[in-house]
């Protein structure tokens, strides 16, 4: 499992170098990703720009991760393909989820 | 894929305009094979198919075959891989959209996964990890229809074509 992860002072983030995220490595990204999150406290930002294909497992495992890091706690996705947005979008989780555009401009983040 | 080239090599366009491009395959119930069958999937239809279509095709057959891979063998498929059922997969490109077939050797399909779905309340303490699959089959497909038969499933359904993108 291809996540690379650094921490800022405000921030954690992840990327995910996979390009797909489905039956065959869900579970594996679920632990792997609890085993990132679980060291640190503060909000979390994956970018998921190189994840071309995301199912329902692979919905499963991020709801899982969510659900792990607890309500209070952010957690924002970054850089979603179409293919990985449909999935969020048909299931209504992007209304659960903090979805942000893809690859914002750096000057634009505050 | 020589076969592709081969319908698609009439020079003056009549015979490759009738030819409908098709996939079959036997594969085992297991993720790695359906992550390869889905990868030749999409190069088989690639040339025909606009990508927003094939991407539900290939989102729609994941979950179904998925869930062969996960319920078919009654068991799980690591403790014994040579239980995991087999898939047969069909798609014919028709005027509308992909119609698929899918046969499998595995358990019945339970009753409910054919009912009209609503999705489930989305508060987050209780939000579900799973139970999705069938949601997205339903909305993703056309014309669902199941039917057991002696001991194999069959699942029918078609993916219509993106109204944006009309196939060539």
């Amino acid at each position: 499992m291809r996540l690379s992860s650094a921490a800022t002072t405000e921030e954690l983030v992840i990327v995910v170098d996979e390009a797909r995220i489905d039956a065959a490595v869900a579970t594996r990204f679920k632990d792997s990703m609890r085993r990132l999150i679980g060291g640190h406290r503060k909000p979390v930002i994956i970018d998921m720009q190189a994840v071309d294909f995301l199912d329902s497992s692979g919905l499963g495992a991020m709801i899982a991760v969510r659900k792990a890091m607890g309500e209070d706690r952010p957690l924002i996705l970054r850089g979603l393909t179409p293919n990985v947005e449909r999935v969020f979008r048909l299931t209504r989780m992007d209304s659960v989820f903090d979805i942000r555009p893809t690859d914002p401009p750096e000057e634009q983040t505050s | 894929m020589t076969s592709t080239r081969r319908q698609n090599a009439d020079t003056k366009g009549r015979i490759a305009a009738r030819t409908q491009p098709m996939f079959n395959r036997v594969l085992p119930a297991h993720p790695a094979a359906v992550r390869d069958t889905l990868g030749d999937i999409r190069r088989r239809f690639a040339a025909e198919v606009g990508e927003d279509t094939l991407a539900r095709l290939e989102l729609v057959l994941a979950e179904v075959m998925n869930n062969v891979t996960e319920h078919g063998a009654g068991i799980s498929v690591e403790d014994d891989p040579r239980r995991a059922p087999s898939i047969h997969i069909s798609i014919v490109r028709h005027v509308s959209g992909l119609c698929c077939a899918i046969t499998d050797d595995g358990a019945s399909l339970p009753d409910d996964c054919l009912q009209p779905r609503c999705l489930p309340s989305l508060t987050q303490p209780e939000l579900p990890e799973g139970g999705w699959g069938w949601y997205l089959i339903q909305d993703l497909t056309q014309a669902l229809c199941y039917f057991r038969e002696d001991q194999r499933n069959y699942l029918a359904f078609s993916v219509p074509f993106s109204e944006e993108a009309r196939p060539l």
